[in-house]
């Protein structure tokens, strides 16, 4: 522990003596630059200062053993770095402690008695707060660690960093000196913190798309991550000897297929090939029923009688050879040879592997009809939900807002305190009203109740009918139209931006909707796609690519009404307060 | 006549199936298994089914990976909408059993006896595997499969290690054979690297399928009382047990270690024993056809899985013991759900593909389509001899490493043990889980864990045990009593309309509002009000809707803060932990960002589009993408990728498991929400919009530096934002469900219960086991809290957010 800790406190005087050192030497520029008789002595005085207590700190952390207590990559420069891993409660236990300095600080230095009653008062408390969160923290039993670490730094690296600041310091000097220079310089800081910030919150989009364009054997390297997507390349080949079909089944789907079984009759005995769901399934049909298709071959690299050749996989034989046919060069292409798939190097190059989309798909269940059926169910929660909502809440917050009857002030504070009404407490029960009424395994109970208004939709709306004036009903009134009239056609049109920002929200949650689907449908026929996307990810979990190609389809949506209506999005936000998530 | 009358009978159901569909054939919807391209001889059996039988289509559905959810069995069995049949984990059906879940076959079974000979006959099974689907006396599932456990030993990692073996005193030709040599033999063969991580284990006890149950049964220790009503999960036997997993954790440096050690694990060719990472490891014989499919020239054998010394040496205790060596085993059976549109249907199905016929058909498809393949057909265990024995016999590879390996596995059927048949299998099972993991990371000591984990077991068994106490009451009643407040409330509601005496015109207009906003009173009598009530009642009652209901009083309540004390003190940890560091955080990096595109310029639409990107990302797609970004291996997670290459270099240290180590779970869901902080950010930027220039030119005169002006202007500006989002964020926290969901598959609760989130719980009793009465009083609850959390919220808020005069 003691070398832990002799090398915490000798790398923090490294670090702070010199950054002592580049504050003399930041103030000695200014001094040069300065007119000012007065400033200049002031700056004299403070690089001084910060030079002496830099140069003492750069001495007592000479003098201390600063050792990582490990072996350390060999490098020219190596810079201590100090990591202290301590539980919560210990960091606010020394927080507190140091509050208490700072307020003893601030009483001594107090001008009157009763100020410096009231901060030893606040001293007391962050004692008392202090006391407490050591006695926790002592009490876990947790330990606080401090990791030792070196960053190693070749002279090159060790000198552009070295450069890179001095450079901004300098900068940040000049700037300081004009006014107008001053703006740029903060306009240059601000823009590049964005663009780091963006590109941050941009690279998990870039990793999902570039993983989902990805083979699967360069999921994983021992150099680490491959961020331009390879595709292995394969060539379409009319197989004699293997020829591969194209099938109708007998429930209509068109599938590719290989022949497992000539019978006596003429007829055969095909085996499905694609897509995945079906794969191994046997049909009979007679020849003229099915059309012969080219198959997509793989090239690969391979040795033929001692020379390099680019060859093809025609065939994947039952003992676990490949029947190849050569590609290039020119005076073999067409030789076919038997090699072990060890002996041959798949042929890649860079490009994008559109297959993982078309594969994501075919794994579905057959029910799925290749991710169509999930799309139509989502699609049916996202109209229903928006029609229902949209209708039902904008009546009802009609009559809140527009109309006088008796009972309305206390039904709209029974409204108001159900938003507080967590969905947990009324889970359980509505699944039994659900049951009852035969509705488990479809999709009404995931639309049906958005036809009875929410609370906080229809508080909403009622904000901006309250904001119509009332001279546009009057006028309405007088024309002779019923409520339902002036509802829909005077009314209504006046709150198209709430309208639309309620809308999203809905689309948003009806998109999003998992809990839902999870506990009342079960078979694929009804399944939306969100709970799909998590079905597939336990179903294909070592396959990558294929889910971050099944992820990417299941928020293209999204993402496409995003950039569309990014204004109602960011006016929804503005609006309600809330975050959306 | 009587032909007649038998013939009348049918024709109903002649009529439904016509109805049915539109080919005249019933549909066989079977749940659990999956038709795909590996399931060739399950095909066959279809077809061979459909054919003898041409009234019936057969309908496979796999719903979801390893077999069946539990919550979405249940959840259809309840609604109404069960499978036909359900290929169910045997272990489990006496669970299913009890709570009333599953149809006993008895009665199909005698009434078929004689009649038909495909009709399945105790006697053709081990009895062990037979009696692990019955529960209470019935049978409820006929067996398919059986899996025993082996030990698997690399002999080349042995041969590389000969020397040092020798030196140790053991022989490297051949296994360990009792625990003591197991941890003498895994310490030669144990390396570590120089950071003291795990380069090549010997042996981790819980690796591969062993769990505690080989162990505990090798040394007689059974879970349960002979009875079915006291739980022994603590046994000296037990614990001793429990005891060499630990010392042979402890081998390994740790528990922490060989997790660590084992995410870093890979399958196919990489797999861990292939690759020879592990030396030996316990598992069953589902592993067989795919070792020969990545391994087909590995150098391996396979043993009884080592026992205890005494029961080796056949002294002590065990003096007087028959059998040497124990294994264990479960495996599939077949069930009926209740409520089953198809039971004729389903049953012919089970008759048929569990018989010696069918089981031979599927066994001679997959054959073939191995075959076809290039690779070798490996036999599995069957838990009916005869099927076993000839399958054996017929498709048996011809290299004699996989033919011994799958004849010991045939062999130690006859010595496997099998876990109680008992209601509680599923809470003695995750408890025994727990136990595990508590006694090896050293938490507790073996006792302790196996103690807590009983407790807990014990608890369910007398829940249901002693649950005839408490008086059944009618449901209808308190149907009937809402339905009648709710009829007074409505009279009086009129009453009270009718004294208002309005005028015709007021009237016209009330009428009208009543119009409109009655879709909102119905949903709310329905959706809201009717709900409420019903959880508040079920509170205290115990209802599992397909049994009766029970009033119990107060005692889920006293339940949720006494036998589940450490399950919701530990949910509520984990919400105040995300709440007190995630929702910060968040606010941070929201105001952080919002700041700095609020003194740019230009730009900002471009910037605020990818900060803000994130956020409408949807939920399931963002969890299961960041899954993979923090895989914890760096040649496959993006930010292990990164760490692996600075702090790892610079510090010296591991990157850390994220979503596989305790510590790490929750920073990691944080993590996935702070991607997320874009739309924080948004209601910032309106909150620093609506700020008075005046004030800060007020500051700016007083002399006021930028700094100062935040914490001065702008910080008690925004203060409404702040806790309106704190506010927001802790309740979000309480309710957080999707991720953790799709983060653990919904099974378990992360690791070290670290996901175990209240919404979360309440879903797993409610939906998992029907538990209505206990999960409508947690419900309640969550609400309770939600209310004192805004509660308290609301008077710090006096303190110190600032709300513009006069607003």
């Amino acid at each position: 522990m003691s070398g832990a800790l002799w090398f915490l406190v000798g790398t923090l005087a490294l670090w702070a003596g010199w950054i002592a050192v580049a504050r003399a030497a930041l103030l000695g520029v200014q001094l040069a630059m300065a007119y000012d008789p007065e400033r200049r002595a002031g700056r004299a005085k403070g690089a001084w200062l910060a030079l002496a207590v830099g140069a003492a700190l750069l001495a007592i952390a000479q003098g201390l053993p600063i050792d990582p207590g490990r072996p350390v990559p060999e490098a020219p420069v190596r810079i201590p770095l100090v990591w202290v891993l301590m539980p919560f409660t210990a960091w606010l236990a020394l927080a507190s402690l140091a509050m208490v300095v700072v307020r003893i600080i601030h009483a001594v230095s107090a001008l009157s008695p009763q100020e410096a009653r009231q901060k030893l008062g606040a001293a007391a408390v962050w004692l008392a707060v202090g006391i407490g969160s050591f006695w926790l923290f002592r009490r876990s039993g947790d330990e606080a660690v401090v990791f030792r670490g070196v960053l190693p730094l070749s002279y090159v690296g060790a000198f552009a960093l070295a450069v890179l600041f001095v450079a901004t310091a300098a900068l940040m000097v000049v700037t300081a000196r004009s006014h107008r220079l001053r703006g740029l310089g903060k306009g240059v800081a601000t823009h590049t913190a964005l663009v780091l910030g963006s590109v941050l919150f941009g690279i998990p989009f870039v990793w999902l798309l570039v993983t989902s364009f990805k083979e699967s054997r360069d999921m994983v390297s021992a150099d680490g991550i491959r961020w331009v997507p390879r595709v292995w390349v394969t060539v379409p080949y009319d197989d004699p000897i293997d020829p591969l079909f194209e099938v109708r089944l007998d429930d209509g789907r068109v599938v590719q297929a290989n022949i497992a079984e000539k019978l006596p009759n003429g007829r055969v005995i095909l085996e499905v090939y694609r897509p995945f769901s079906q794969q191994g399934l046997r049909v009979e049909r007679s020849m003229d029923e099915i059309r012969r298709i080219p198959k997509d071959c793989q090239v690969v690299t391979a040795t033929l009688e001692g020379r390099k050749v680019k060859a093809f996989i025609a065939q994947n034989l039952m003992d676990g050879r490949q029947r190849l046919r050569v590609l290039e060069p020119k005076e073999l292409e067409g030789r076919e040879f038997l090699a072990q798939p060890s002996e041959t190097e798949p042929y890649m190059v860079t490009g994008l592997r559109w297959q993982n989309y078309s594969d994501a798909l075919q794994f579905l269940p057959p029910e799925a009809n290749y991710g169509l059926t999930y799309l139509k169910n989502t699609l049916i929660l996202v109209a229903m939900g928006l029609l229902g909502t949209l209708l039902s809440s904008a009546l009802v917050a009609y009559g809140f807002a527009r109309l006088r009857w008796p009972g309305k002030g206390p039904l709209f504070t029974v409204m108001l305190s159900t938003m507080m009404l967590p969905g947990a407490v009324t889970l359980l029960p509505s699944f039994l009203i659900f049951r009852s009424l035969g509705w488990i395994d479809t999709l009404y109970p995931m639309w049906v109740p958005a036809f009875f208004a929410s609370a906080f939709n229809v508080f909403l709306l009622r904000q901006f009918f309250l904001n119509i004036p009332m001279e546009l009903e009057d006028a309405a009134k007088i024309d002779g139209c019923s409520y339902l009239r002036t509802f829909w056609q005077v009314m209504l049109p006046q709150v198209k931006p709430a309208l639309a920002v309620i809308a999203i929200w809905t689309f948003m949650g009806a998109w999003n909707n998992f809990m839902g689907p999870l506990i009342y449908v079960s078979s694929p026929e009804n399944m939306p796609i969100a709970y799909a996307v998590q079905l597939f990810q336990s179903d294909r979990g070592g396959e990558p690519g294929l889910i971050m190609a099944f992820a990417t389809m299941a928020m293209l949506p999204v993402l496409l009404v995003f950039f569309l209506a990014q204004k109602y999005f960011i006016e929804g936000v503005q609006l309600t307060g809330l975050g959306g998530r | 006549m009587r032909r007649g009358t038998r013939f009348l009978a049918l024709l109903p159901l002649l009529l439904l199936s016509g109805l049915a569909l539109a080919d005249g054939r019933q549909t066989v919807t079977v749940w659990g298994m999956s038709l795909g391209p590996d399931s060739q001889g399950l095909q066959d059996v279809i077809r061979e089914f459909e054919r003898r039988n041409p009234e019936y289509r057969v309908r496979i559905l796999s719903m979801g990976a390893g077999g069946m959810n539990p919550q979405k069995l249940m959840t259809a069995i309840v609604g109404k909408v069960p499978p036909d049949v359900i290929f169910q984990d045997r272990f489990s059906i006496s669970d299913w059993a009890s709570r009333g879940a599953f149809r006993p076959l008895d009665d199909l079974i005698e009434r078929d006896k004689g009649r038909d000979p495909l009709t399945p006959r105790p006697e053709q099974y081990y009895p062990a595997f037979w009696q692990e689907a019955c529960y209470g006396g019935k049978v409820y599932g006929i067996p398919a499969s059986a899996d025993t456990r082996a030990l698997y030993w690399n002999k080349k990692v042995f041969r590389e290690n000969a020397a040092e073996l020798r030196a140790a005193g053991l022989d490297p030709n051949r296994p360990p054979r009792t625990w003591s040599e197991t941890l003498a033999y895994s310490k030669v063969l144990t390396k570590f690297n120089k950071d003291g991580s795990l380069r090549q284990a010997g042996f981790i006890p819980n690796f591969g399928n062993s769990w505690l149950y080989l162990y505990a049964f090798q040394m007689n220790a059974s879970f349960l009382s002979p009875d079915g009503r006291t739980c022994t999960l603590y046994t000296p036997e037990a614990e001793e047990a429990l005891q060499f997993m630990v010392d042979g954790y402890k081998l390994l440096g740790g528990y922490e270690q060989a997790q660590k050690f084992q995410s870093t694990f890979q399958s196919g060719e990489n797999d861990p024993f292939i690759v020879g990472k592990i030396a030996m490891k316990i598992d069953g014989d589902w592993i067989i056809p795919w070792m020969a499919l990545y391994a087909p020239k590995l150098d391996f054998a396979t043993a009884p899985p080592p026992v205890p010394d005494d029961r080796f040496h056949h002294r002590g205790r065990f003096r007087n013991e028959k059998d040497t060596f124990i294994s264990w085993a479960g495996g599939f059976a077949y069930a009926i759900p209740v409520g089953a549109k198809n039971v004729e249907g389903g049953w012919r199905f089970i008759k048929f593909v569990t018989s010696t016929e069918g089981r031979l058909i599927d066994m001679q498809g997959q054959n073939s389509l191995e075959r076809k393949r290039g690779r070798t057909y490996m036999p599995r265990v069957s838990a009916q001899i005869e099927a076993g024995r000839l399958g054996f016999e017929r498709f048996k590879p011809s290299d004699p490493r996989w033919a011994n390996t799958i004849k010991l596995h045939i062999d130690l059927a006859s010595v496997s043990r099998i876990r109680p048949a008992t209601f509680v299998a599923q809470v003695l099972w995750d408890e025994h889980v727990r136990a595990v993991e508590n006694a090896a990371s050293g938490r507790m000591t073996p006792k302790e864990a196996l103690l807590a984990g009983q407790r807990v077991v014990q608890q369910a068994l007398d829940e249901e045990l002693g649950k005839e106490r408490f008086p059944v009451i009618d449901l209808r009643l308190p149907a009937a009593i809402g339905a009648g407040g709710f009829l007074l409330g409505c009279a009086l509601l009129v009453a009270a309309y009718r004294r208002q005496r309005l005028g015709r015109l007021a009237r016209h207009e009330a009428w009208a509002a009543y119009l409109f906003v009655s879709p909102w009173v119905v949903g709310f009598v329905v959706f809201t009000l009717g709900p409420m009530l019903a959880s508040l009642f079920f509170s205290f009652t115990q209802y599992g809707v397909l049994t009766e209901a029970r009033w119990v009083g107060v005692k889920n309540f006293v339940d949720l803060f006494t036998l589940d004390k450490q399950n919701i003190l530990k949910s509520f940890a984990n919400v105040l932990y995300l709440g007190g560091i995630g929702v910060p955080l968040g606010l941070a990096t929201g105001l952080a960002v919002a700041l700095l595109l609020n003194s740019a310029v230009r730009g900002m639409r471009y910037y605020r589009t990818m900060f803000y990107m994130p956020a409408i990302v949807p939920g399931v797609a963002s969890v299961v993408l960041w899954m993979w970004i923090l895989n914890a291996d760096p040649n496959r997670g993006l930010i292990n990728f990164v760490w692996a290459r600075t702090i790892s270099e610079w510090f010296g240290t591991q990157p850390p498991g994220w979503l596989t180590v305790e510590a790490w779970a929750k920073p990691s869901l944080i993590l996935m929400g702070l991607w997320g902080a874009g739309s924080g950010m948004i209601l910032w930027l309106a909150g620093l919009k609506g700020i008075p220039s005046t004030l800060y030119e007020a500051a700016a005169i007083d002399g006021a530096n930028p700094r100062q002006q935040f914490w001065a202007v702008t910080l008690p500006q925004l203060s409404p934002i702040v806790f309106f989002n704190t506010v927001m964020g802790f309740i979000g926290a309480l309710q957080q469900f999707e991720g953790v969901y799709i983060i653990t598959g919904g099974n378990g609760t992360g690791p070290g219960d670290s996901l175990l989130m209240p919404v979360y719980h309440l879903f797993n009793n409610g939906f998992k086991y029907f538990k209505m009465g206990y999960a409508s009083a947690l419900a309640w609850v969550i609400f309770a809290i939600i209310l004192v959390l805004t509660g308290i919220q609301f008077l710090l808020a006096r303190k110190w957010v600032h709300y513009e005069a006069g607003r």
